[in-house]
């Protein structure tokens, strides 16, 4: 990742410039410290040794201070530091134990200085004093602490931590006597450098070894430690209990921590295993990182920031050999790259939706707007005021409900129950039906349903399917009834609806049932065009065929009628059914065939928030030409199919379960079950299970009813010991014994075995029958009074 | 009028990323930055908190509802790399697998349609896609598509289970032989459909092309009744699409722009009966969107209109989106 980003950062005249780079060292790096002037950095590891020089667009390697023949373990280094204050001292810490200074101004190739081999294990870090030029501090495995004086061969002093290992020694930045150490144990000591006898004080950091620490450079005696429970955490050491400002959650045990120069609240991370990311959090927001670097391959064991003023550059070393300059520009940042807001469309046309709190919350002074929200729910984080940052990042969750006409639901689940869909004769499931809409402000759907029942059960028509039902009450009131309920729906606010949307509305249908007008038909064709593109222009041609062939009729019946019907707020009178002229089914048969102009009929059925209704009125035309039912059958399918496009596709099943055998035909099965299985689904998730079960029972689809049976089980015990039959065999594995016995004539049954479910006793059905002819009793002799049905 | 009807505190301690209703509209599922997953019952507007799931050692960025006729489960995928299959065991919810089969951030996961079984799509920043099936007794067969999308998988969306040819024709006893889809988008901008093979192998179908920048969040509609398959999507750069297909082959796809957002897009949702769409953008707004007759794609949220509304921003309604 060679980004040619460049920075450059003013720094009291010095300025750093570079860019993201990384170059490749001869084997892995354990620790890296930066020299002062921030242009080298020294990486030091099991077996390498040498300081880099950063230059602009490369690192170039200026020294390898492992010289010698046999490289004594000396030099392998698990820690390394850059005194502060002179360029030319470094100090090592070797895994043999040994700490070993190295001045670079030696004019020889060795550079090596002072050894001391004062520890007897591993020593895991080295610390100058940051005043005082000659002080340096060790921390090893062995659990002491060694402070030295570089003018001196032995150390001036030895502390004892009383515990396992020491992880980490820094001196603090605030106080010129004070160090802190970290232990295996958990434990964090604050040691003064003049008293060896004892800390000041220790707590319990972590959960398992503090593996870092690092004063906050600025000198609030803030210490962010970090530890294998995978948490960085800081620590206010300013109060005489440690107290815990923050907790960073990270992914895994954190190995190195660095406050970021110039930025109060972040600090770099990076971890010990699994993990080979470097993160900076800010550590107000400790579960999301604010930058990562993601260049290393394997785990990352030492970072630094390059210059202590400058918050853009960080170096790093890693397993994988390489040394890398990040620059904070190219940093990834999860931060914007999470989404801030959630949103799902519930069931019940409800909006659950979270979104990022500090900007509603910016707003939140402003009155909610009172719209046609009517039952909004608020999930809102409370703001703390104590702590300045809550609303940085914080989300207020909130679920609305959409106004009953656009989302919500609940016109389903009522029509779900109280529709009628068997059990009466087809014209008053109609009416019921018809009913139960028109309640629910459903007119279109009323009408729907109010059509049918005068295409199938007018008295003219006595299809044989609907024979039985269409005799009697409904067909006897069939035309007053169904004028009283047109007048009755149009009256209420209708007047001042336009018509011009209505004939989409309805169905099909009414395309050739009723229309007549020439600005319907008009408008009709409109519609078609900017629907639709391929079949528009052919159906055109056929509306107006059919329209030249209706005009001849319109006199003779609309002019009879009208008087009648004519309602003062209507925008025009009722007007006649009108017969089709028999080339009428065809061409709608294509129509349905085309999805474009199903679509369209869809999209105007949704501009018409209210649904809209049809003009229907009857005339003794249609029962007089006494057209086969039949012939309307291609219309109602349509019609189904309407619906269900419109996403209504409790509609389209109503009335294919209501009509049955009259349209089923005419709709190829596979539609039919995509139907049933859509409406039973959204049943269920309406857990509307009687209703589901009622559509499953009166399903004709074969593999729609089946569905009933799909999880009935028969569960099977056996006779004599009463346990469950588990294999499935005649023989009960419990107690060995034949299962079904016959209790009469004491063989095993095989085939038909009839049992009393009071009992369980049984057997063949032949001799269970005889023997209960002539007793009541149990054949068994059990005493139980069986009963055979 | 407004009725508020409670006011709860979800008390993550971070920000929210996903919240999502379970199949009946009962519960609502909720992750944050926080790590957490929380599970709110919401029956009759209440609030009461159900499960708080600890687990992630990351942000959380999504969550699904897997259907109910496999038991109370739910899947978390997270900055941690790893997805998280919940399930509730006598009303306690407990962890019943992790999948950590991802090198990067798992973005999106989404429960295939309930006739396949239990498959679970999970689009992650490594850019592959994996899916897992359960194979029963707590075991989980992973298949991953690498490379799914360079850069990055942002969203994963399943088509509705559509059987080609009727169930009739299927010999009792067989299970009827489902040809399973999904889209997904990812950070090339682009949106990919892919399609199971006979031989269990997933491939790419196609490839939509029509955003500028990352793809937030595609949904794939809901198939009530329809004979077309619909995808929405949304993006970075603003903008809707509504793809459509209407040929039987699954071939042609044709999009067209809902609407140009000044903001990034970060959600799309479609209603259950697939004729409203939900979308929720950077300027904190949600707004609802409905097809009209001319085969434009209209804002019913807009209250100028007058119509129906919805708004999900506290102080939506006085801005529109025009």
């Amino acid at each position: 990742m060679e980004k040619m980003s460049r920075v450059t950062t003013a720094l009291g005249g010095s300025a750093l410039t570079g860019r993201t780079m990384n170059c490749h060292l001869d084997a892995p790096a354990n620790a890296i410290s930066v020299c002062r002037d921030a242009a080298q950095v020294v990486v030091a590891g099991r077996s390498i040794f040498k300081i880099y020089a950063i230059e602009e667009e490369q690192f170039v390697e200026k020294l390898n201070l492992r010289v010698g023949r046999k490289p004594s373990l000396n030099l392998s280094c698990a820690d390394v530091v850059w005194h502060q204050m002179d360029e030319n001292l470094l100090a090592t810490a070797a895994t043999n134990g040994v700490v070993v200074t190295w001045n670079l101004g030696r004019p020889s190739r060795n550079k090596q200085d002072q050894l001391f081999t004062e520890h007897k294990r591993t020593v895991n870090k080295v610390c100058f004093h940051p005043t005082e030029a000659h002080v340096l501090l060790s921390g090893s495995q062995d659990g002491f602490m060694k402070c030295f004086d570089l003018r001196r061969k032995d150390s001036v002093s030895t502390f004892s931590g009383q515990s396992e290992s020491v992880r980490d020694v820094q001196f603090s930045i605030r106080d010129y006597f004070t160090f802190a150490s970290t232990f295996e144990n958990g434990n964090v000591q604050l040691w003064d450098i003049r008293r060896p006898d004892r800390c000041e004080r220790m707590f319990t950091a972590h959960n398992g070894p503090v593996f870092c620490c690092d004063w906050h450079p600025e000198d609030r005696g803030w210490l962010a430690t970090g530890g294998r429970d995978k948490m960085v955490k800081v620590w206010d050491m300013t109060t005489p209990r440690a107290k815990e400002m923050h907790c960073v959650q990270t992914i895994a045990s954190v190995a190195r921590v660095k406050w970021r120069p110039e930025c109060r609240h972040h600090l770099a991370t990076c971890s010990m295993m699994v993990d080979h990311n470097i993160y900076v959090w800010d550590v107000r927001r400790p579960f999301v990182p604010a930058a990562m670097f993601e260049e290393h391959r394997d785990v990352t064991t030492g970072i630094a920031w390059r210059h202590p003023h400058d918050p853009c550059f960080l170096l790093s070393g890693s397993k994988d050999s390489t040394l890398c300059q990040h620059l904070f520009r190219d940093a990834s940042q999860p931060v914007e790259r999470a989404n801030p807001e959630g949103l799902c469309y519930g069931l019940f046309g409800d909006v659950a939706f979270a979104a990022k709190e500090s900007l509603v919350a910016a707003e939140s002074g402003r009155k909610p707007y009172a719209g046609d929200r009517r039952h909004p729910i608020f999930f809102k984080r409370k703001l703390d005021p104590a702590e300045p940052f809550s609303g940085l990042a914080s989300s207020a969750l909130s679920v609305f409900e959409t106004e009953s006409g656009g989302g919500s639901m609940s016109w389903f689940v009522d029509t779900a129950e109280r529709y009628a869909l068997a059990g009466r004769p087809l014209a008053e499931l109609c009416d019921h039906n018809a009913k139960v809409a028109r309640e629910l402000g459903r007119n279109q759907v009323a009408q729907t349903w109010t059509m049918l029942r005068i295409i199938y059960c007018s008295p003219g028509l006595v299809p044989s399917a609907s024979l039985n039902h269409s005799v009697g009450k409904g067909s006897s009131c069939g035309l007053p009834l169904m004028n009283s309920f047109n007048l009755k729906d149009m009256a209420p606010g209708l007047g001042s609806e336009t018509r011009l949307d209505r004939s989409k509305g309805d169905t099909r249908s009414d395309t050739v049932l009723l229309d007549s007008s020439a600005t319907l038909i008009t408008n009709e064709d409109n519609e078609e065009t900017e629907g639709s593109d391929v079949p528009a222009d052919y159906l055109l041609g056929d509306v107006e065929g059919e329209e030249d062939e209706l005009y001849p009729l319109d006199p003779e019946h609309v002019h009879p009628e009208e008087p009648e019907y004519v309602l003062p707020q209507e925008a025009f009178p009722l007007r006649h059914e009108i017969l089709d002229t028999p080339s009428g089914p065809e061409h709608l048969q294509d129509k349905a065939d085309s999805p474009h102009v199903s679509g369209s009929e869809a999209d105007a059925a949704s501009l018409a928030p209210v649904d809209s209704f049809s003009l229907l009125s009857i005339s003794h035309a249609l029962y007089d030409s006494r057209l086969p039912t039949d012939f309307f059958s291609v219309l109602v399918c349509d019609m189904l199919r309407f619906y269900a496009e419109q996403g209504d596709v409790q509609m389209a099943v109503s009335v294919l379960i209501v009509l049955g055998e009259r349209v089923r035909k005419d709709i190829d099965e596979q539609t039919q079950e995509h139907w049933y299985t859509s409406y039973i689904d959204l049943l269920q998730r309406f857990c509307l299970w009687n209703v589901s079960n009622e559509v499953v029972k009166l399903s004709t689809s074969r593999a729609v009813s089946c569905l009933n049976q799909a999880s009935t089980t028969l569960h099977v015990n056996c006779s004599n010991c009463k346990r469950p039959m588990s294999s499935r065999g005649w023989v009960c594995d419990r107690c060995h014994r034949c299962a079904s016995m016959c209790a009469v004539c004491h063989h095993v049954v095989k085939g038909l075995f009839v049992w009393c479910q009071g009992c369980s006793h049984g057997g063949h059905l032949q001799h269970i029958m005889k023997w209960l002819e002539g007793s009541s009793h149990c054949p068994a002799g059990c005493g139980h009074l069986c009963e055979y049905s | 009028m407004v009725s508020v009807i409670n006011t709860v505190d979800t008390s993550h301690e971070d920000m929210i990323h996903d919240a999502q209703m379970d199949y009946y509209g009962t519960r609502l599922a909720t992750c944050s930055s926080d790590r957490s997953v929380k599970i709110f019952d919401v029956r009759n507007g209440g609030q009461i908190l159900i499960a708080d799931l600890r687990g992630h050692e990351g942000p959380v960025w999504q969550v699904a509802w897997a259907h109910p006729m496999y038991g109370n489960i739910l899947a978390s995928c997270s900055y941690d790399r790893k997805v998280i299959i919940w399930k509730e065991e006598n009303g306690t919810w407990e962890k019943t697998h992790e999948h950590s089969g991802h090198d990067s951030s798992v973005n999106s996961v989404c429960w295939a349609p309930h006739d396949y079984g239990l498959i679970l799509a999970c689009g992650s920043s490594d850019g592959a896609i994996s899916l897992l099936t359960y194979t029963g007794e707590g075991q989980w067969e992973v298949k991953k598509i690498n490379n799914a999308h360079t850069i990055g998988c942002n969203a994963v969306s399943w088509a509705p289970a559509v059987v080609p040819g009727s169930l009739i024709d299927q010999p009792s006893g067989q299970k009827p032989s489902y040809i399973k889809k999904f889209a997904s988008g990812g950070c090339d901008n682009l949106i990919k459909l892919w399609k199971e093979e006979e031989d269990g192998q997933w491939k790419e179908e196609q490839k939509l092309e029509a955003h500028s920048d990352w793809v937030r969040d595609v949904a794939w509609a809901p198939s009530i009744g329809l004979p077309t398959s619909t995808i929405a999507s949304c993006s970075q750069d603003g903008r809707v699409f509504i793809w459509t297909c209407d040929d039987a082959s699954g071939n042609m796809w044709s999009p067209k722009l809902l609407h140009k957002f000044n903001d990034v897009v970060w959600h799309v949702s479609w209603s259950i009966t697939a004729n409203i769409l939900a979308v929720s953008g950077g300027d904190n707004k949600v707004t609802l969107w409905k097809e009209s007759v001319d085969g434009q794609w209209v804002c019913i949220s807009d209250v100028n209109k007058g119509q129906g509304f919805v708004s999900a921003s506290v102080t939506e309604g006085q801005q529109n989106e025009q």
